[in-house]
């Protein structure tokens, strides 16, 4: 991941501050809407996997 | 600098007497005080508050689910169950780099599965597809949440901590984290750093058949087996035994990183690591063996064990997020999640949300996910365990299956926050619509709704 992550890093350029209007964008944002929480909260509870997506990796049985 | 201001005063007035020189000692120092002040107000830098004024967001959720393979009826049975939730989320600005946040929910579920740890107690005869209406066919879960977080001056380095309860009859959990930001490369790259742990503990509830095989328990002189006919294998002995550890521990860490590639793309990847040590079965999740021979009551077939799973979990999840700007109307939202464990489970996940904007007001989301996992080592369908097993269950959310979600939400933005309701001026609404097929018999449909509001 490290290797990707640096990869990553050194081919891009930076953006200037006043280039970023587009992806100041509410829905540019890197995570899942707040109002789609409790959809990420019910897939925690029926499938398997968790993590990785901003949603709970812990905490509740999840057993209903 | 203010003293230096003083002494030379001082010295000063053994010329000119006491009187003169206190005046000049007053007059200088109100002089440099305000001289002092004039210069920081010149080299006062302009910042930004992290969070202009206090939000209020109130997000709210009705969830409905179906399905054919009940966890409480080891794998057979109706997985019906309804969720009302609600909650409110307070940011609060301490000052221009501080925010409190205040998370408090609450969630109401009925549920005809686990109505089925007493299936004995209904109207109508005991069935795995039928509800029953014990006590336990509704719960109530309550949860708080309190975070705070710090932006340095430059905004490129933020700390936040937090601390979580939450409550329902069976379970209680306390949980606390924390995280680093890093900004660099002109904000244009981005480190993060997360821990979380939560310390839960089970009031275990077991299977109403499997109660009086616990120690000390009376058997089938139980009532439950005195007062109702057992048909099938008559000489009824589960393999039951209370669990002795009911605590559950989880902890958590998580790195991400995210870079803007260009004025219109910008990406993420994440990677969390938890692992979970403790009572990781569920107590009332019947499980039956296929070398065992089946006893009933009415149409419920009783339990021959309760599900046993290892006391210890290790998963792992690597996550990735793109987004593409397209043009003022469209907006490209892509995920992908690949997650194994070592109870043999792997995933993918994936998702597509193109955001399309009508006009400066009104947002359409339609999106479509897919999910897929291969089952657990110790998950096996209905009366397909053996009684030898270690480890066993019939939990269909550890089998093997692929799902299908589909999502429509509309979103209203007024950035002027024209209606008000008090101090408090309505920012956004969100409504969403999702439905989820799973090739196993369960389908759900959720209607999501999210108010948000700014103080004045």
């Amino acid at each position: 991941m490290l290797t990707m992550c640096l990869s990553f890093l050194a081919s891009c350029v930076a953006v200037k501050e006043y280039d970023k209007v587009n992806l100041s964008d509410p829905d540019m944002v890197l995570a899942s809407k707040k109002a789609d929480r409790n959809i990420t909260t019910f897939h925690s509870y029926r499938e398997a996997a968790v993590g990785a997506n901003g949603g709970k990796t812990g905490g509740g049985c999840g057993c209903n | 600098m203010v003293v230096k201001q003083v002494v030379v005063v001082v010295v000063t007035s053994f010329k000119y007497g006491v009187l003169k020189s206190f005046s000049l000692i007053l007059f200088t120092l109100i002089s440099t005080q305000f001289a002092i002040g004039q210069s920081q107000d010149f080299t006062k830098v302009y910042k930004k508050r992290v969070l202009e004024t206090t939000e209020i967001d109130f997000l709210s959720s009705y969830y409905s689910q179906d399905g054919d393979n009940a966890a409480v009826s080891g794998g057979i049975g109706t997985e019906e169950l309804t969720d009302i939730t609600a909650a409110f989320i307070v940011s609060i600005p301490l000052n221009d780099d501080d925010i409190l946040t205040i998370d408090a929910g609450i969630s109401a579920y009925t549920s005809a599965s686990s109505s089925n740890v007493g299936p004995f107690d209904g109207n109508s005869p005991a069935d795995p597809f039928v509800a029953s209406s014990g006590a336990s066919q509704s719960d109530l879960w309550a949860n708080v949440t309190g975070a705070y977080s710090h932006s340095s001056d430059d905004r490129n380095d933020i700390w936040s901590a937090k601390l979580s309860v939450s409550s329902e009859y069976d379970y209680f959990s306390a949980g606390a984290g924390g995280s680093y930001t890093k900004l660099f490369n002109e904000k244009n790259t981005e480190l993060l750093i997360n821990g979380n742990i939560y310390i839960d503990t089970w009031n275990a509830i077991y299977p109403t058949e499997l109660r009086p095989f616990a120690e000390g328990g009376r058997r089938l002189s139980d009532p439950l087996f005195t007062q109702n006919t057992i048909t099938g294998n008559p000489n009824y002995n589960p393999n039951f035994e209370e669990f002795s550890n009911e605590g559950r521990n989880s902890y958590s860490l998580g790195i991400g990183f995210s870079q803007i590639l260009s004025k219109n793309l910008q990406g993420s990847l994440s990677l969390d690591v938890i692992k979970q040590d403790g009572l990781l079965s569920t107590p009332f999740q019947r499980v039956y063996f296929s070398d065992v021979a089946d006893s009933f009551i009415e149409n419920f077939q009783l339990a021959d064990a309760i599900e046993r799973l290892p006391d210890s979990r290790l998963k792992i999840a690597l996550g990735g997020r793109l987004n593409y700007y397209i043009n003022e109307t469209f907006v490209l939202r892509t995920f992908y999640r690949y997650y194994t464990d070592d109870w043999g489970i792997k995933s993918h996940t994936a998702s597509v949300e193109v955001p399309i904007k009508l006009n400066d007001k009104f947002t359409l989301y339609p999106s479509y996910r897919f999910y897929n996992q291969i089952e657990a080592d110790y998950f096996a369908k209905y009366e397909a365990h053996l009684s030898t097993d270690e480890f066993y269950t019939s939990d269909y959310d550890l089998s093997k299956y692929a799902a299908n979600q589909y999502s429509f939400g509309l979103s209203y933005t007024d950035i002027f926050t024209k209606f008000h309701i008090s101090k408090f001026g309505l920012k956004s609404i969100d409504l969403k619509f999702t439905y989820y097929d799973r090739d196993n018999s369960l389908s759900a449909s959720i209607i999501s709704t999210g108010f948000k509001f700014v103080m004045d």
